[in-house]
């Protein structure tokens, strides 16, 4: 904080007042995180703005945030029980399936449209004053839980509901949710300081988007492939909701090798994202 | 022997232009260059002690605004070596960091977050910002219902509550009323004497002139001058004249310039004057169709481009018709008393005898720089003078910042 001031008002200034001395290489991985661990108010202010006024302005407010995945789902639901068949001779409730699916693949798929443009989108701001930009790219992520935590809530009071039991299997969910998170917020650095550099990155992440949810076991179970269904291991989200489907419902367990693709996709994109943030963090703003 | 609140050794920043930024252009090996390298500043050494308030002035483009995202942290130099000692607090411009659809109470914290406080802290120091602002009620209310003034007061007032080691004040200033601009410069004035160093961009003359002691001209990414105000004005300003070489954009060509000559009494070229100097600006002028008795205007236009001055020929004056390739000239005498002084541009209108074709409008004309008369602030001169206690006590104030009393203390 700031130095203190003696009676004659003039500041004494003590081997404490942080240096800062900057050429042209990075900072130390020492320095870049700690410059992140001093930022994680600002992280949780923005986070909360953001939460705040994206309904603000909508006269049911939060509501919003229950109802869309809630529609989504019954989308799903609705159509993939007519037309794709999915729904029969699974021995657990198909409506459970996919919402719990349904639950990971909104957090990411809302969190990550955001988090890729964050950097650009503050320009405005990162022109003018320092902070770790990494901060940006986490905050959809950050206020994107509590979304998370309502539509988790759902599912937990949707399951009786529907006919399932809740059993000890819905711990599932804790190291669910953290993975998920994980991965989420390493791909939206990695992506957001991709886009920095190359604008052609949001559209991709968009058409990407619109195929990953079909390419992963949301609204239809693995077995429901055949023999195409192990390649669905490839997919790091698999694993991810294969966790979310086997704590809601009585689904196979996620196979042992997409979870350690979810888990390894997960540290391999968080270290290049690190490291990528780390070398690029004061250069973003010379190509904003 | 104080240590340097900044320091700045060799520094110079490239950038790139890039002409296509799509992963497919980056990726192809081969082809024209994608990108042409830019230096916006080079070889840029510089020291700012504790206390002291240095100006950094210069065209657009000379490198000013790099120079401050480097002080600021947000870039790194390509060159050199950058070294800030203290808490940098920039002071954003108008509402940078502003959420619209929150309250101003919302965006005092995030805004201070941003500048590196801890929520406690700005807690702490919550209602002497909010009183520093003037918001009163406004305070709860969604910051795209303030006026641009609000709006301001606001983002100055969190800047300059942060108690900063070294604050930069980037153009903001200008805006907001006379009464919160003055309190910014005792604030600010206040922070200097507690040890704060403070740098100030700006295309405010006059400003630069009042706060800041020291200051450095910017040309061309290099630092042209770094000395006394008086001296990085003059060279501001000389930079300025002797880029006008520039001909004329003749959208009108019906009335061609030869030559423009702006003198003093003498009839030696200026460039800096004095409110009480007499002024001839001289246009040499060629008609390239006949004309039938032209009317002239003469205008004096600011740096920010308003209009401060215009006067013109009698209308409808019928008095003779220049033929086409006819040559003549226009001469104008003044005298620049612009009050709180500044630099100026002369230009020159020709139009047809109603005033309804322009055949040539001129802004080319040389810029000058006229000095400040002591005590005064604004565009015109009134020749105000002020008694107390039935004694003249005009003048008796300096313009130096700083100083015993200081000029902006007595607008």
């Amino acid at each position: 904080m700031s130095a203190p001031v003696d009676s004659e008002g003039r500041r004494s200034r003590s081997s404490a007042v942080p240096v800062l001395q900057l050429d042209s290489g990075p900072e130390s991985f020492r320095v870049w995180v700690g410059g992140l661990w001093r930022n994680r108010n600002l992280l949780y202010a923005l986070a909360q703005q953001d939460f705040r006024s994206r309904y603000k302005r909508a006269a049911f407010g939060v509501l919003w945030s229950i109802a869309l995945p809630l529609f989504q789902s019954a989308v799903m639901v609705f159509i993939f029980s007519r037309v794709g068949r999915f729904g029969s001779g699974l021995g657990y409730s198909y409506a459970a399936f996919v919402l719990a699916g349904m639950v990971p693949w909104l957090y990411l798929s809302t969190s990550i449209a955001s988090s890729t443009t964050s950097i650009v989108d503050a320009s405005g701001l990162t022109d003018k004053v320092f902070f770790p930009r990494a901060v940006l790219p986490l905050v959809a992520p950050a206020a994107n839980l509590v979304m998370l935590a309502i539509s988790t809530l759902i599912l937990l009071v949707a399951l009786p509901i529907v006919g399932e039991p809740l059993t000890a299997r819905f711990l599932l969910i804790v190291p669910a949710v953290v993975l998920l998170c994980t991965f989420t917020a390493a791909v939206g650095l990695a992506l957001s300081a991709l886009y920095v550099y190359f604008r052609d990155v949001k559209f991709m992440v968009q058409a990407v988007l619109l195929v990953w949810l079909y390419v992963t076991p949301v609204v239809y179970p693995p077995s429901a492939l055949k023999s195409a269904g192990p390649w669905l291991d490839f997919n790091p989200l698999t694993g991810i909701v294969g966790l979310f489907q086997r704590a809601a419902v009585d689904a196979p367990v996620p196979s042992t090798r997409s979870l350690v693709v979810s888990v390894v996709a997960t540290a391999l994109l968080a270290v290049v994202a690190v490291v990528a943030h780390r070398r690029h963090d004061r250069l973003f703003v010379d190509l904003l | 022997m104080t240590t340097p609140a900044v320091e700045l050794h060799g520094v110079g920043k490239r950038y790139w232009k890039i002409h296509e930024r799509s992963l497919l252009r980056s990726l192809v090996p081969f082809g024209p260059p994608n990108r042409t390298e830019l230096w916006a500043l080079r070889d840029a050494n510089l020291l700012v002690e504790p206390g002291e308030t240095l100006g950094i002035i210069g065209r657009n483009g000379a490198g000013k605004s790099t120079m401050l995202r480097l002080l600021a942290g947000v870039t790194r130099p390509t060159t050199g070596k950058v070294v800030t000692r203290g808490r940098i607090a920039p002071l954003l411009s108008v509402g940078v960091g502003f959420h619209q659809e929150m309250t101003g109470r919302e965006n005092i914290y995030v805004n201070g977050m941003l500048l590196g406080f801890s929520k406690a802290r700005i807690t702490r120091i919550f209602d002497d910002i909010v009183d520093f602002a003037q918001l009163g009620d406004f305070i709860d209310t969604p910051v795209k219902f303030y006026s641009s003034g609000m709006y301001m007061r606001l983002g100055f007032s969190v800047a300059i509550h942060s108690e900063p080691d070294v604050l930069l004040v980037d153009e903001v200033l200008a805006v907001g009323d006379v009464g919160f601009r003055l309190r910014s410069f005792d604030r600010m004035r206040a922070m200097q004497r507690s040890g704060a160093a403070l740098v100030f961009v700006s295309h405010w003359l006059q400003a630069v002139q009042v706060l800041c002691p020291r200051t450095v001209c910017m040309h061309q990414g290099r630092i042209a001058f770094d000395g006394p105000t008086e001296g990085a004005i003059a060279r501001h300003h000389e930079l300025l004249s002797t880029d006008d070489g520039r001909v004329a954009d003749d959208r009108a060509t019906a009335v061609r310039v030869l030559r423009r000559e702006l003198m003093d009494a003498d009839g030696l070229p200026v460039g800096t004057v004095r409110q009480d100097d007499v002024l001839t600006y001289r246009v040499d002028l060629r008609f390239e169709e006949a004309v039938q008795s032209p009317q002239v205007l003469f205008q004096v236009i600011a740096e920010d481009s308003t209009l401060t001055y215009q006067m013109q020929t009698a209308l409808g004056d019928q008095w003779r018709t220049f033929s086409a390739g006819e040559e003549s000239s226009i001469v104008v005498r003044f005298q620049p008393r612009f009050g709180g002084g500044g630099t100026f541009r002369a230009a020159v209108v020709v139009t047809n005898i109603d005033s309804s074709i322009t055949l040539l409008h001129d802004e080319q004309g040389p810029a000058f720089f006229v000095e400040p008369r002591r005590g005064v602030v604004g565009v015109c001169d009134l020749q105000a003078r002020i008694a107390v206690d039935n004694e003249d006590r005009t003048d008796q104030r300096s313009l130096r910042f700083g100083d015993e009393a200081a000029a902006v203390e007595g607008v």
